[in-house]
């Protein structure tokens, strides 16, 4: 599936039924709002099966964390399943520090998200959205 | 990891003290000393003993303050000695009176009797039930002695009064202020020693605060020794606590000031408390900011020549010399002495000069020493050299009233002098600052083995030159040739051996030590090492290293030293052809690096470790992501001091934290966040703050978790208020937030930890 950019600077990519959100390098409120804008428009066009993948993301302020939170909720809102991956050691304990781990699961690679989320997946493609 | 509370001592009611309890700065140890004495029963007293101009008096007074207010079980007593009282009997009814008036004050925990105006009635009726018996007799008996005509026993009477009490199961702490004014010529009674037997057989603790060549006198005069007395020195402020201190009272005073002015204020008025109130405050009264050199120097000049520095100096000259002649004869000798060459002159030349009694001699050579003007030392007669304020006031008197010249020439004068020499002490104060430290470092020298190469820079240069500091200090611990350090027993400032003008020196640049070698006490083994500190940018070169060879030689055949070590350090160490002139002299030569090594191989770095501490500031304007500006820059920052990738980040983002707090919580006009990295030997100290608003005080209680319940519910209602704080407090080790004036600073401290 071809990678694009949506909104300013958001990459995303849809693989099978499942969509991928890529953090930018410093997750802050211009990011934070960046991520949650693609994962809403995923979850509007059908998607139950949601990824955001961290790879690139060195530094996480409490504001962009709060906006995950954001997500998270919207996620659980209509049944879709979130999965954070490819976090570095240190935002992941920045997520637990804030709670955030509690309420996402989370996964070492994008490949691991995406097999974790393959039945849900699955159920996106055959609602038909 | 808890924050520490604010200090709330601005909200303390002030009973004496002059200043907030949050404004009081640079004596917290001596403050904490004093009312950690007051609760000590086994202690009986302290002496505190004053530099000239140090100042005493608000110590004392936020000492009582606290103490009332914390009513301990000592009813805290402030008793301050007034320059105008001469007449014993008196003072001592004074004390008896103001005693009494303190304890009442004191039962009733009511502040406001303390300074009230109360007739012998009003002490009756405001007296503790339980005491009135003891305090009416003994206010009848001393009523009883006034009216006879024995002074003495009246004295003693009105200071028993804390013995008395103590009988009666009273238990006060007596301070007792400006002890150097009791002990006035002409009085027949010594109040002083009257003051300190009836103090020291009260079995109570006391405080007793004076210029501190005089009250060690009076207590070995009077006591014989210093049994039981515990004594603290009250030197100067240094350099930190009296730029705190100027800030603090331009800041109350409402008087413009900046850094370079503040400096200069406490270079100039050598970080004296007296001198640096009075100059704000003619500021202020004057209307005038401290904002330029101009300024300063100009109001300086005025208070010199009229203002309270003048009035100060000038009751010292009053006191010593109570006639109009013998003042202006005096201020003529004082200067001419402090100008000539030595600064030296003979007791007899001060007799024939000033036309006075031996025993009238006598007691003015013992005032200057007391106030340490000059140094009575046998039949000599030296000034002393410090303080400048001192000086410029004696310039001013003797131009003024020996050589009569019109007022506003000697201030014209003294100004253009002193804007010229504004530079020149800025200069001396940061030539000292850089200074290495080479006194200090000497007088750990006790025998110890060191590695050869520390003292020839040629041979370090040669084993260690870039290799980074942990490498070079592995190899160093492994280095067969040793030096065997003296055993050096004094050291003193090259200055002090030759007048200043000959040599040319900054203090503290060149010591001479005295020491043993081997620690072996003989004529033999006797040694003095010549160190002088070399001021060259780039590796010295050999006609340096000649000149300062030469110049300290001399001064140890000069000196009749017998065996000498000239050991000459340059920042960057020296060129081969002055290392091989250093060679054939047989004298050691190292770099400021083999200074480090051998200050942490044998001062287990206790020796400036101030000089290890490097700070940076950052103002960056607020949004646009410029918080990640101030992130790179602390990692950059952090990295030198080898912190840990995880604590980089940890720094990193608490700092990220900070700023977006500062954002979002001050309103502030000018838009700006200023930092401050502070790296220690063992930490990494941020300090991040902005003006405006300022944090509501339970902003440190504020902590919300996390989601509480599994649909966010909570969480979406409270939004992410806290979680930066919550942040910051868990990623740094110590944090401290402060209100102050014109918005909060937050201080945040990592310390370092080995992998």
């Amino acid at each position: 599936m071809a990678e694009m950019l949506t909104g300013v600077t958001v990459r995303s990519r849809v693989v099978g039924g499942a969509a991928v959100v890529y953090a930018s390098d410093y997750l802050n409120k211009l990011s934070g709002e960046r991520i949650e804008r693609e994962c809403r428009l995923q979850l509007e066009a059908g998607r139950r099966a949601l990824v955001v993948n961290f790879r690139d993301t060195e530094l996480v302020n409490s504001i962009g964390v709060s906006i995950l939170m954001g997500i998270i909720d919207a996620a659980e809102s209509v049944g879709a399943q979130l999965v954070f991956s490819d976090m570095s050691a240190q935002t992941v304990e920045l997520f637990e520090m804030l709670g955030l781990t509690r309420f996402v699961a989370l996964a070492k690679t994008e490949a691991e998200a995406l097999a974790t989320l393959s039945g849900f997946a699955a159920a996106s493609q055959g609602s038909g959205h | 990891m808890s924050p520490k509370k604010p200090n709330n001592g601005h909200q303390r009611e002030r009973i004496l003290s002059r200043v907030a309890a949050d404004e009081f700065v640079g004596r917290t140890g001596a403050l904490e000393r004093i009312v950690k004495l007051s609760a000590d029963r086994e202690a009986r007293g302290l002496l505190l003993l004053l530099a000239p101009s140090a100042g005493v008096s608000e110590l004392l007074r936020q000492a009582y303050d606290q103490l009332f207010h914390a009513h301990t079980e000592a009813v805290p007593v402030y008793f301050s000695l007034s320059r105008k009282e001469k007449n014993p009997a008196q003072v001592a009814r004074r004390f008896l009176y103001a005693f009494l008036q303190q304890l009442a004050a004191f039962h009733l925990r009511e502040p406001r009797l303390v300074n009230a105006s109360l007739t012998k009635t009003d002490l009756l009726d405001l007296s503790p039930p339980a005491d009135y018996e003891w305090i009416e007799r003994l206010l009848a008996i001393a009523e009883s002695e006034s009216a006879g005509h024995d002074e003495q026993s009246l004295v003693r009477l009105c200071l028993s009064v804390p013995e008395r009490a103590m009988t009666k199961g009273v238990r006060s702490f007596v301070m007792l202020d400006a002890a150097q004014l009791i002990e006035a010529s002409e009085m027949e009674i010594s109040l002083g020693a009257e003051f300190v037997r009836a103090l020291t057989r009260s079995r109570i603790p006391f405080v007793l605060a004076g210029l501190r060549r005089q009250v060690l006198d009076l207590v070995h005069n009077t006591l014989g020794d210093f049994d039981g007395l515990e004594r603290l020195h009250l030197d100067r402020l240094d350099d930190d606590e009296a730029g705190r201190l100027v800030e603090y009272v331009t800041r109350r005073e409402q008087v413009g000031l900046n850094d370079a002015t503040r400096d200069l204020i406490v270079q100039q008025l050598d970080g004296s408390p007296l001198f640096i109130n009075a100059l704000v405050e003619a500021a202020r009264e004057k209307k005038r900011p401290l904002t330029s050199f101009r300024n300063c120097q100009r109001l300086y000049v005025e208070e010199v020549m009229g203002g309270r520095i003048h009035r100060h100096f000038s009751s010292i000259m009053d006191e010593l010399a109570p006639t109009s002649e013998l003042r202006r004869a005096l201020i003529r000798l004082l200067y001419e002495t402090s100008a000539s060459d030595t600064r030296k002159s003979t007791v007899e030349v001060w007799r024939k000069r000033l036309d006075i009694t031996s025993a009238q001699l006598q007691r003015l050579l013992h005032g200057l020493n007391v106030h340490e003007l000059a140094n009575v030392n046998g039949s000599l007669v030296e000034m002393n050299s410090a303080p400048l304020v001192w000086h410029d006031y004696l310039r001013a008197r003797y131009e003024w009233e020996v050589l009569a010249e019109p007022r506003a020439s000697v201030l014209a004068g003294l100004l253009t002098e002193l804007l010229k020499r504004a530079p020149q002490t800025m200069e001396q104060h940061y030539r000292r600052e850089a200074a290495l430290g080479l006194g200090d470092l000497l007088s750990l020298f006790d025998c110890q083995r060191v590695p050869a190469s520390l003292l020839h820079y040629d041979r370090f240069s040669r084993l260690y030159k870039g290799l980074d500091a942990e490498e070079a200090a592995s190899l160093l611990e492994a280095e067969t040739d040793l030096v065997r350090l003296p055993q050096i027993v004094s050291v003193a400032n090259t200055t002090a051996f030759h007048p200043p003008v000959q040599m040319q020196l900054e203090e503290g640049r060149s010591v001479i030590a005295h020491g043993f070698d081997a620690g072996s006490y003989s004529e033999a083994s006797e040694v003095v090492w010549l160190a002088a500190e070399i001021d060259s940018k780039m590796e010295a070169g050999r006609g340096l290293a000649e000149m300062w060879h030469n110049r300290l030689t001399h001064l140890a055949r000069t000196r009749s030293f017998e065996r000498v070590r000239v050991w000459l350090i340059s920042r960057e160490g020296f060129t081969n052809d002055a290392l091989e002139f250093l060679n054939e002299q047989e004298a050691y030569s190292s770099s400021r690096r083999q200074l480090e090594a051998l200050t942490s191989r044998i001062g287990q770095g206790e020796i400036k470790q101030a000089q290890a501490t490097d700070e940076f500031e950052l103002a960056i304007p607020m949004g646009e992501e410029t918080e990640l500006i101030a992130a790179h820059t602390v990692e950059q920052i952090a990295r030198r001091s080898k912190f840990q990738p995880e604590a980089i980040n940890q720094i990193k983002t608490a700092l990220i934290e900070a700023c977006i707090n500062a954002t979002e919580h001050s309103l502030s006009t000018d838009r700006k966040i200023y930092q401050r990295f502070r790296l220690e030997s063992d930490r990494l100290v941020v300090t991040v703050s902005s003006r405006g608003l300022r944090l509501p005080e339970n902003y440190l209680e504020t902590d919300v978790p996390g989601r509480s319940n599994g649909n966010g519910q909570e969480e979406k209602a409270q939004g992410r208020r806290g979680w930066g704080l919550r942040l910051i407090r868990t990623l740094m080790d110590e944090v401290e937030f402060e209100r102050v004036d014109d918005g909060t600073r937050l201080r945040m401290t990592k310390y370092l930890r080995k992998p």
